[in-house]
């Protein structure tokens, strides 16, 4: 509800309106930014990219021939190559011993928005599977690349990660605009909103944002208008000199090309390092260092399974892998909600807004109350209760959290009434009181004392990374498990790309 | 008293040539079946990218030569050689049997290529087959007639697959991959959003032969290129529910006179275009307001599919519609229509109807919240 009221707000100020106190991404010391183009038709067919580490420092690679397979993995090389760099400078400087050490930073690449994931999803599978030997042979760095470029979309998915993001996402989790979730997906018109170009105002900015001739699309796709206006002619002249082999008229057409496209490409390149250094001027929410962590975890390990010289990823989980990944996903998805809240008052209001948290004052507490366990235990199980203001819809047996109190804190729902325009919410305290049978002092909230409390989303171990994607050569299928889909296909050297010309 | 509906609607076109219904803008339908705005422009055959521009709302699409040219090559691809590829595909893929394949093209017949003729054609030909007394397989770009709200709309498939268990079925020929099993899920609804259209209109020819529904699978052929390759494969999508959501539409239009009945006299979308230099002579104020005068529901996803979308979001941002936002912010406030009135309710300025009282305290509780939040006084009374 307050977010929504936030995108009213904006609506009406024409103005972005702050929706969290802080940033709950980490954002790299050094990202690698990648600007992914396609080709409009072609499945999965690159038609360049931008890619580099600072404003100033950027790369650009053209594919003259989009549909040419050798010239696609010729790009695909090229970017390999630095993306590959790119990592390696993160599996250097590890910390801990054994087992469990890991490498003490992990890598970032940003991408404009969810197409740009796409795009690099479609790369990283048509890469993982090649061979760098025997027929249909590719340089080495292609599979590698591919492997690792499926690691970070999977990861990706997974809600709280920073490994590989859409910079609108992190822009629209900080910035309400008063326009759809679907216009906020196109970078131009996300940073009409937060930060218009000097001396133009929202409402201009926002519509110079979707006029290709100023603000080119962010990609993957390009613009119908340049792709028949520039980019076909380009292409043409690029083919016709290839044919008549003129080293000259090859080089003048390919400068041409990439001259177009460079034309393309840089307004979001430029967008996306201002883009950054905004993110950078939030804050970042104190539980991001903690999930940073299990990402370097988890760079680690697939680290570790590409030195040790782990297998491609399979085309598709096996059912088991799907659930197991689905229950993954959902988790981690509860954890990131509760940490927002937890660290940030913004979105802890607007979970209270919409009952599913709630604050209020402690109207009465009994911090001698005990009870007797199963291992027949007498332990201090205090009663509290708050009255508030907010729209609770959690029931009795909700286990709770607090922002409010030191950690360790646990409760559980006893009871809901409402009472006039306010509602009183008894808890029982169940954890971070210390072991004693009278709580620590401190632990158990006071009368007139104001805290928050929200659902706990359950504590369980830490995932453990290597999964199903890992497990298909040491698990041999049952016999009513089928492994159809193994993770090698047969064909996959030989699996075209592209068009053979 | 009023004109007829066909006079009326022909009024609103106006001057210009009608643009039929086709199996897009049929499937279109379904996208925003409740706007008003849309109905009447293509039951009336307007021209939707040419209004909006005139308008001062230049229509988002255009389509990539470089994605044309590859639903082309991809569709002759898999013709070619008397459909050999979509075989091959039918078989392999699909484990279909289809022991004799007759193929006939019904692109043209004889040389006319007018729609009237290659309908009666496809008509004779396609009942024959139903009742088992002619041949063919495989039918190429049958042209296919349903009447849409009164206006003719003919309509071609791709191709037309018959005697896969004694049914049709309708195989949709895209260029989008299906890559590993997965196709994007926007694309493949749309693609069976208009596979439904030609679903409708095949039954609607049986019928008249009194030939049942069954006859027509609702399970539609989706060919496509497999993962990154020019090679075709083919999956079979389920399109049941869409079948029955667009016949559900097809309806409502059976009664676009309650619509019509509701303009005021002498509305037209008319652009009174130049004979000589083609351009419309209609001053752009008259034109907006003829539009005005039109219900349209827009909201976000508009912008993925109609013409008038920058013209609708325009109004909406002017009228400080809540739709502007995208139904995620409408459904939370349900029952607010506007900026001005969710806001009012918040800052305690509006007296709230009844219907609206608990939505009023809850956006006042959430306006106190952001205010004790950013320091700001008087966020509620
Ligand atoms: S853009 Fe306008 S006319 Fe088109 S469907 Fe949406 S609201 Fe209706």
């Amino acid at each position: 509800m307050l977010s929504a009221l936030a995108h009213v707000e904006a609506m009406e100020t024409l103005e972005v309106v702050h929706q969290t106190e802080f940033r709950h991404r980490r954002l790299s010391g050094r990202p690698l930014v990648i600007i992914p183009l396609t080709m409009a038709g072609e499945a999965g067919a690159p038609l360049a990219a931008m890619v580099g580490t600072a404003k100033r420092d950027m790369t650009l690679l053209v594919v003259p021939q989009p549909r040419n397979r050798d010239q696609r993995f010729t790009f695909a090389a090229e970017l390999g190559q630095i993306v590959m760099r790119y990592i390696d400078s993160y599996r250097q400087d590890r910390r801990g011993d054994g087992e469990r050490s890991h490498y003490s930073d992990a890598p970032q690449i940003l991408v404009p928005n969810h197409g740009g994931i796409k795009a690099l999803a479609d790369l990283g599978r048509m890469c993982r599977f090649r061979s760098a030997s025997g027929p249909y042979a590719v340089p080495d760095v292609v599979p590698e690349f591919g492997m690792w470029l499926t690691f970070l979309v999977d990861t990706s998915e997974q809600a709280g990660t920073s490994m590989l993001m859409p910079v609108t996402a992190m822009l629209s989790e900080h910035w309400a605009t008063g326009q759809s979730t679907l216009e906020d997906q196109n970078l131009a018109s996300l940073m009409a909103w937060i930060a218009p170009p000097d001396g133009l105002s929202v409402e201009q900015a926002l519509a110079d944002a979707e006029n290709p001739d100023i603000c080119p699309p962010a990609g993957p796709a390009t613009s119908p208008e340049f792709d028949n206006r520039h980019l076909a002619p380009a292409i043409q002249r690029f083919d016709a000199a290839h044919t008549l082999g003129d080293p000259h008229d090859l080089a003048t057409a390919q400068a041409e090309l990439r001259d177009l496209v460079a034309e393309q490409v840089k307004p979001t390149w430029r967008m996306m390092w201002t883009a950054i250094s905004l993110l950078r001027s939030v804050p970042e929410a104190p539980r991001t260092a903690k999930r940073f962590e299990r990402d370097c975890v988890s760079f680690t390990s697939y680290s570790d399974y590409r030195d040790a010289g782990g297998f491609p990823q399979r085309k598709r989980d096996t059912a088991i892998g799907a659930a197991q990944r689905l229950s993954r996903l959902e988790r981690a998805l509860a954890d990131f909600e509760a940490d927002m809240a937890f660290d940030d008052p913004f979105v802890l209001a607007d979970r209270r807004s919409a009952g599913e948290a709630f604050a209020g004052t402690v109207e009465e507490s009994v911090p001698g109350r005990m009870v007797t366990t199963a291992k027949n235990r007498r332990v201090p199980r205090p009663y509290v209760t708050l009255r508030t203001d907010d729209p609770v819809r959690l029931a009795a047996g909700t286990k709770l959290i607090s922002p409010s109190m030191p950690a360790g804190h646990k409760a559980v729902i006893a009871s809901v009434h409402p009472d006039g325009d306010t509602t009183l919410v008894t808890v029982e305290v169940t954890g971070g009181m210390g072991r004693s049978r009278t709580p620590n002092p401190g632990t158990v909230p006071e009368p007139g004392q104001r805290l928050a409390y929200l659902p706990d989303p359950g504590w369980r171990p830490t995932p453990v990374f290597p999964a199903s994607d890992h497990t298909p050569w040491t698990h041999s299928p049952g016999p009513d498990e089928p492994d159809t889909d193994s993770a090698v296909p047969e064909d996959a050297a030989a699996e075209e790309w592209g068009h053979e010309d | 008293m009023k004109a007829p509906v066909d006079d009326r609607l022909a009024a609103l076109r106006g001057s210009a040539k009608r643009r039929p219904y086709n199996a897009r803008s049929l499937a279109a339908l379904e996208n925003n079946p409740r706007c008003t705005l849309r109905a009447l422009l293509d039951a009336s055959g307007s021209d939707k990218a040419a209004i909006a521009e005139h308008a001062g709302y230049p229509s988002p699409f255009g389509q990539s030569a470089f994605a044309f040219a590859r639903g082309n090559a991809f569709e002759a691809m898999v013709k070619d050689n008397g459909c050999a590829e979509l075989l091959r595909v039918l078989r392999e893929t699909l484990k279909l049997t289809l022991p004799e394949v007759a193929y006939l093209d019904l692109n043209d017949v004889g040389g006319d290529g007018s729609n009237e003729t290659r309908r009666d054609r496809t008509a004779e030909v396609l009942l024959q087959a139903a009742q088992g007394t002619g041949d063919g397989t495989l039918f190429d770009h049958p042209m296919l007639y349903l009447e849409v709200g009164g206006q003719e709309a003919f309509l071609e498939p791709d191709l037309v697959a018959f005697r896969i268990d004694g049914r049709f079925y309708i195989v949709e020929i895209k260029s989008f991959p299906i890559i590993d099993g997965q196709a994007d899920p926007a694309q493949v609804r749309s693609a069976t959003t208009q596979a439904c259209a030609y679903v409708i209109a095949l039954r609607a020819l049986l019928e008249e032969a009194g030939i049942g529904p069954e006859a027509v699978s609702d399970t539609v052929v989706l060919v496509a290129p497999k993962d990154f390759t020019n090679r075709p494969t083919a999956a079979f999508v389920d399109a049941r529910k869409q079948v029955s959501a667009l016949t559900r539409q097809l309806a409502r239009l059976e009664r676009i006179s309650d619509l019509v009945d509701l303009l005021p006299e002498g509305l037209t979308f008319d652009l009174d275009i130049d004979k000589d230099d083609k351009r419309p002579r209609r001053p752009a104020e008259e034109l907006a307001e003829a539009l005005e005068q039109v219900p349209a529901t827009y909201r976000p996803d508009c912008l993925n599919h109609c013409e008038m979308a920058y013209y609708c979001r325009a109004r909406a941002r002017a009228e400080a519609s809540l739709d502007v936002l995208g139904p995620a912010v409408r459904e939370q406030l349900g029952g607010i229509d506007t900026v001005t009135m969710a806001l009012g309710l918040a800052r305690g300025q509006l007296t709230p109807t009844a219907d609206q009282s608990d939505m009023a305290a809850a956006l006042r509780h959430a306006a106190r919240l952001r205010a004790e939040l950013t320091g700001e006084v008087g966020g509620a009374a």
